[in-house]
C-alpha cells in the first residue's frame, strides 16, 4: 500500500511575468516548446481557449525504428485570464474520438478523463504556478461525486 | 473480473457518499453490518446493499466464519486506482523545467 493521494500537484516559482506563464499553457506555438519533455514532441497543438472550447494535442515519440503517436483532446473548463486556467484531457485518436487508456496501452487504473488544474499568482516581480492533475473531473460520471471520492481515497490512502 | 473491471467497479463503488462513510467508518477497523447501518436513516436492507457492492469492489472483504460476519476494508484497489498519478509526475516535472528554459530564452532573446 502505498501513500500517494490519487493527484499530482506540483508547485513552480518561475523568474518571469504572470502573463508569459499564462501564455506558455495557452499559445498553442508556445505550448509545443515546452510540452514534449523526455524525447517527445508536439507537432499538432489546438487550443480554443475560451470556456466550452476544445483542445487537442498530438504527442510523437521517435524510436530508431517506428514512430509513436498519441492524441490528447479534451474541454476547457475555466478561462480566467491570468490567474486559473481548467481543462479536461483524454486519449483520443487523430479525428479526436475518445479511446481508453487501457486500449492505448497505459496501466491498468489511469482514468478515462483527466482534469489539469493551473493556478498563477504573482509575487515580487515572479510567478508562482500550481499545477494539479487529477483523476476525474467534478460533474463527470458519479454526478460530481468524484473529488469527494479522491479525498476520501487519499484519506483512506494515507491514514 | 479483469483488473479494469475491478478498477471500474472501485471508482463506482466510491462515487456514492453513502459507501464512502461506510469506508470511512471501516478505517478505524472491522464493523458488522448493524454497526455501519447506525449513522444512516436507511433500512438495513439498503445498507446491505450498499456493503454488497462495496464488497463486489474488492474495497471491503467480509469474514465467513464469524457469527455477524463484520466488514474491513481491503485495501489493495484503492491503491491500484491512485497509482496512475506516479507516471505522471516525473514528465510533469521535466516539463515544467523546459518551460523554465523556454521563458529563460525568450528573456534572453528580449535583453539582447
Amino acid at each position: 500500500m502505498n501513500d500517494q493521494p490519487a493527484w499530482v500537484k506540483i508547485e513552480r516559482e518561475f523568474d518571469a511575468p504572470i502573463d508569459v506563464v499564462w501564455e506558455m499553457w495557452t499559445d498553442p506555438e508556445l505550448f509545443k516548446q515546452w510540452y514534449g519533455p523526455m524525447g517527445m514532441h508536439v507537432p499538432t497543438a489546438e487550443m480554443d481557449v475560451v470556456v466550452g472550447g476544445t483542445r487537442k494535442i498530438c504527442m510523437e515519440m521517435s524510436a530508431p525504428d517506428r514512430k509513436m503517436t498519441m492524441w490528447f483532446t479534451g474541454v476547457y473548463k475555466e478561462v480566467s485570464r491570468p490567474a486559473r486556467l481548467v481543462y479536461t484531457e483524454s486519449m483520443c485518436d487523430a479525428e479526436g474520438h475518445i479511446l481508453s487508456p487501457q486500449s492505448m496501452g497505459m496501466p491498468e487504473g489511469h482514468p478515462d478523463v483527466t482534469e489539469v488544474i493551473v493556478e498563477l499568482r504573482e509575487d515580487k516581480g515572479k510567478t508562482i504556478m500550481t499545477m494539479v492533475h487529477v483523476g476525474a473531473p467534478e460533474g463527470t460520471a458519479g454526478g460530481g461525486g468524484w473529488r469527494q471520492a479522491f479525498d476520501k481515497l487519499a484519506a483512506l490512502l494515507t491514514g | 473480473m479483469t483488473d479494469s473491471d475491478q478498477l471500474d467497479a472501485a471508482f463506482s463503488a466510491l462515487a456514492n457518499p453513502t459507501r464512502r462513510a461506510i469506508l470511512a467508518h471501516l478505517l478505524k477497523g472491522e464493523a458488522t453490518v448493524n454497526a455501519l447501518a447506525e449513522p444512516f436513516e436507511m433500512s438495513l436492507p439498503a445498507i446491505s446493499k450498499h456493503i454488497r457492492v462495496l464488497e463486489e469492489a474488492g474495497l471491503i472483504s467480509r469474514s465467513r466464519d464469524a457469527q455477524f460476519r463484520p466488514c474491513r476494508l481491503n485495501a489493495a484497489p484503492l491503491a491500484a486506482v491512485a497509482q496512475w498519478t506516479e507516471a505522471y509526475r516525473p514528465i510533469w516535472e521535466a516539463r515544467f523545467d523546459v518551460m523554465e528554459q523556454v521563458m529563460q530564452a525568450m528573456k534572453d532573446k528580449r535583453d539582447e
